[in-house]
C-alpha cells in the first residue's frame, strides 16, 4: 500500500465507490420522501396539520442554511423575506380571492426582489456587521405589517383559505402542497450545487480574489445569494400561510429569525431533505411538546444552539483524538 | 420658525438623556467586540433579567432588600452570569467569531426564557430612589431623572475612559483590540482581558437598564428592546470604537426622539433600520474612523 499515496486516494474514489455513495445520499432522500408521502395515512389530522407546518419551516431553514454555505454569512432577519411570502399568499387570498397558483410565483419574485435589495445596500458588509443590519431588517418587520393594517389586517392578521384545488379536502392540500414544495426547493438545491453558477458562488466565498479574476464580482454573488436565500424564505413564509392557515405579525418578529437560525445549526447547515426536516422539527415540534409551559421554549432553544454549536466544535477535535489513539493502538 | 425652535429644543434635550443610555448599552457591546471579536447578542436579554433581579431582590419576591443591597447583590449574580457566559463561548471565541456570535444567541435565549420562568410575563414598575425634582432652565424643563441620568452616565463613562487610558489593565485592553496575537506574544493572558471586558460590559449593561426603565415599565421585552438602539448606536461608531459609540448613542437618541415626534411614531424601527444601513454604507468604520482606503 505504501506505493500508493493516501491523499491522492482519498481525492479520487473509485468510480464505482462514488456512485454506490452517490445512490446512497439520494436514496435517502427518495426514501424519506415517500415515507412523507404516505405519512397521512397513518397519522390523525392534527398531527397532519402540525408536520405541514414543520415542513414550511423546514424551507425555512433552508433559506437560512444556503445563505451561510454559500455566503458564509449569517442572517438573523429572514422572518422579514418569509413576512413577504406569507402575506404576498394571504393578501392575494383575502383581498382577490386568488389562489396559490398565482400568490407562489408572485412570493418568490418578491422574496428575489426583496433579497437583492436588502443586499445591494448592504454588499460591502461581511460577518457581524451583516448580522446586526440583518437583526435591524427583522425589527422593522411586525411594526410595517401593523401599520398598513388596511392591506395586512394588522395585529389581528389574515386567514388563509382558498384551496389549490377546488373539491379536495383542504388538510390533505395543506400537507401536500407544502411537501411539493419542499421537495421542489431540496431537488433545486442539489442541481444547483453542481450548477455552473452555484460553483461561482462557492468559489466567490472561498477564494474571492480568484473570483474575481474570473469574472465574478463579489457584488454580484453577494446579491445573487442573498436573491436566492430571500426568495426560499419567501416560500418558507408562502408554506407557512397555507399549511398554517393563519398569518399574523407575531410570527414574524425578531424572535422567529432566530428560532430559524436556531434551527439551521440544529441540523448544521446541512441542504438535504433530512438535515431541512430536522430543523423543521425542531421549530414546531418543540413549542408543541412544550405548549404547556411556554418560558421553557427559549431556555430549551437556547440550551440546544449552544449544545450544537458546541458539539460542532469539539466532535472534529474528539474524531482527530480518537483515531491518532487508535492509530497508535 | 419660533415653534419649531421651543419644540426642538427640549427634544433635543430629552433625546441626549436617553442617548447617553443608549451610549451605555453601546459601550458594553463595544467593549467586548474590541477584546473579542464577538457581538454579544444576549447584552439586552441578560441586563433586562438583571432589572427583574433587581426588582425582585427589593421587592420581596424573592428577598426583602433594600434597594441598594438588591443592586450590589444583582451586580454579583451579573457578574457572575458574565463570567458563565465567558466561559461556555471561551472555546469558540479563537475559533471562528461569527459562531460565537451565534453562541451569545443562545445565552440571550436562556437568560430570556430563566427571566420568564421566574418572574412570569407581567409588567412591573422599577423605580430609581430619586427625589422628585424639576426646575426649569431657559424654558426647557430639567428634572432629577434627567440630571442622575447624566450624572451617572458621566461618572460611569469617565471612569471607563479612566481605567482604559491610564491603567495596566486598560493598556493591555487597548494592546489587544489593536493587535491580538502582538499581545499575546507579549506575554499578555487574552483570557483575563477578554473576562475584564465581559465582566465591564455587564455591569454597564445593569447600570443602563436600572436608569431606562423608569421612563417605562419593565416587562420581558423592555430592556432588550432598548438594546437594540444601543447595537445601532455601536453601529454609528462603527462597533470599535469607544467615544465613537457615545456619539454614536447621543446621535441615535436625538434622531429617533425627533423622528417620533415629527414624522411618525410608528416607524421607529424601520427608521432605525434606516439608520444603521446607511451609517453602514457611509462610515463603515464608524464616525470617527481615519480616512483610508484599502489595497488589493
Amino acid at each position: 500500500m505504501s506505493d500508493h499515496p493516501v491523499t491522492i486516494k482519498a481525492v479520487h474514489p473509485p468510480l464505482p465507490e462514488r456512485l454506490r455513495e452517490l445512490v446512497a445520499s439520494d436514496l435517502g432522500s427518495y426514501v424519506l420522501a415517500v415515507v412523507l408521502i404516505v405519512l397521512p395515512l397513518l397519522v390523525s389530522g392534527s398531527w397532519m396539520f402540525a408536520i405541514g407546518v414543520c415542513f414550511a419551516n423546514a424551507i425555512g431553514v433552508l433559506a437560512v442554511s444556503f445563505l451561510v454555505r454559500y455566503g458564509g454569512e449569517v442572517s438573523i432577519g429572514h422572518a422579514f423575506f418569509a413576512a413577504v411570502g406569507a402575506y404576498s399568499v394571504a393578501i392575494l387570498d383575502t383581498r382577490f380571492g386568488l389562489s396559490l397558483l398565482v400568490s407562489v410565483p408572485l412570493a418568490l419574485v418578491l422574496g428575489v426582489v426583496t433579497g437583492v435589495a436588502f443586499a445591494w445596500p448592504s454588499r460591502k458588509l461581511s460577518g457581524i456587521y451583516l448580522a446586526v443590519s440583518t437583526m435591524a431588517l427583522a425589527l422593522a418587520v411586525p411594526e410595517l405589517i401593523n401599520n398598513t393594517d388596511a392591506l395586512t389586517g394588522g395585529y389581528e392578521g389574515l386567514y388563509v383559505s382558498k384551496p389549490l384545488i377546488p373539491g379536495l379536502p383542504m388538510s390533505f392540500q395543506r400537507y401536500y402542497v407544502a411537501l411539493a414544495v419542499l421537495i421542489a426547493v431540496v431537488f433545486a438545491l442539489a442541481r444547483f450545487r453542481h450548477s455552473r453558477q452555484g460553483l461561482t458562488i462557492l468559489l466567490s466565498k472561498a477564494h474571492p480574489a480568484a473570483a474575481d479574476a474570473f469574472g465574478t464580482r463579489q457584488v454580484w454573488a453577494r446579491c445573487a445569494v442573498l436573491g436566492i436565500s430571500g426568495g426560499i424564505a419567501a416560500l418558507c413564509g408562502a408554506m407557512l400561510a397555507f399549511a398554517g392557515s393563519t398569518v399574523s405579525p407575531s410570527g414574524f418578529t425578531l424572535w422567529s429569525s432566530i428560532f430559524l437560525l436556531v434551527g439551521s445549526v440544529v441540523s448544521f447547515y446541512g441542504l438535504t431533505l433530512a438535515r431541512a426536516l430536522i430543523g423543521g422539527a425542531f421549530l414546531t415540534l418543540v413549542p408543541q411538546f412544550l405548549s404547556a409551559s411556554g418560558a421553557w421554549i427559549p431556555v430549551f432553544y437556547g440550551l440546544a444552539l449552544l449544545g450544537m454549536i458546541l458539539l460542532g466544535h469539539y466532535l472534529p477535535r474528539l474524531k482527530e483524538m480518537m483515531a491518532r489513539h487508535g492509530g497508535t493502538a | 420658525m419660533n415653534d419649531v425652535l421651543r419644540d426642538l429644543f427640549p427634544l433635543a434635550w430629552s433625546g441626549m438623556i436617553t442617548g447617553c443610555l443608549y451610549a451605555l448599552g453601546a459601550m458594553g457591546l463595544v467593549m467586548i467586540f474590541k477584546s473579542s471579536r464577538v457581538v454579544n447578542f444576549s447584552h439586552g436579554n441578560v441586563a433586562g433579567f438583571a432589572a427583574f433581579l433587581i426588582y425582585g431582590f427589593s421587592s420581596g419576591v424573592l428577598l426583602d432588600l433594600s434597594w441598594g443591597a438588591a443592586v450590589l447583590l444583582t451586580i454579583v449574580a451579573v457578574v457572575a452570569i458574565a463570567c458563565l457566559t465567558y466561559a461556555v463561548i471561551a472555546p469558540l471565541v479563537f475559533d471562528s467569531d461569527l459562531t460565537a456570535t451565534i453562541a451569545t444567541l443562545g445565552i440571550g435565549l436562556i437568560a430570556q426564557g430563566a427571566t420568564l420562568l421566574i418572574f412570569g410575563a407581567d409588567i412591573v414598575s422599577l423605580d430609581l430612589p430619586i427625589p422628585r425634582f424639576s426646575t426649569s432652565v431657559l424654558g426647557l424643563r430639567i428634572t432629577g431623572y434627567d440630571l442622575t441620568v447624566l450624572g451617572v452616565a458621566i461618572v460611569t463613562i469617565g471612569a471607563l475612559f479612566f481605567v482604559i487610558d491610564y491603567t495596566k489593565l486598560g493598556i493591555a485592553f487597548r494592546a489587544i483590540s489593536e493587535n491580538s496575537f502582538a499581545a499575546e506574544v507579549c506575554g499578555l493572558n487574552l483570557r483575563s482581558i477578554h473576562l475584564f471586558s465581559w465582566v465591564v460590559a455587564a455591569v454597564l449593561g445593569v447600570v443602563g437598564a436600572l436608569l431606562i426603565v423608569p421612563t417605562t415599565f419593565l416587562s420581558v421585552t423592555t430592556v432588550a428592546a432598548f438594546m437594540l438602539q444601543a447595537f445601532a448606536a455601536a453601529v454609528i461608531g462603527g462597533f470599535a470604537s469607544l467615544p465613537g459609540s457615545l456619539i454614536g448613542g447621543i446621535l441615535i437618541g436625538v434622531l429617533m426622539n425627533l423622528f417620533t415626534f415629527y414624522v411618525s411614531p410608528q416607524f421607529s424601527s424601520t427608521f432605525l433600520l434606516c439608520i444603521i444601513l446607511l451609517a453602514l454604507n457611509i462610515f463603515p468604520n464608524g464616525i470617527l474612523a481615519r480616512v483610508g482606503g484599502s489595497r488589493v
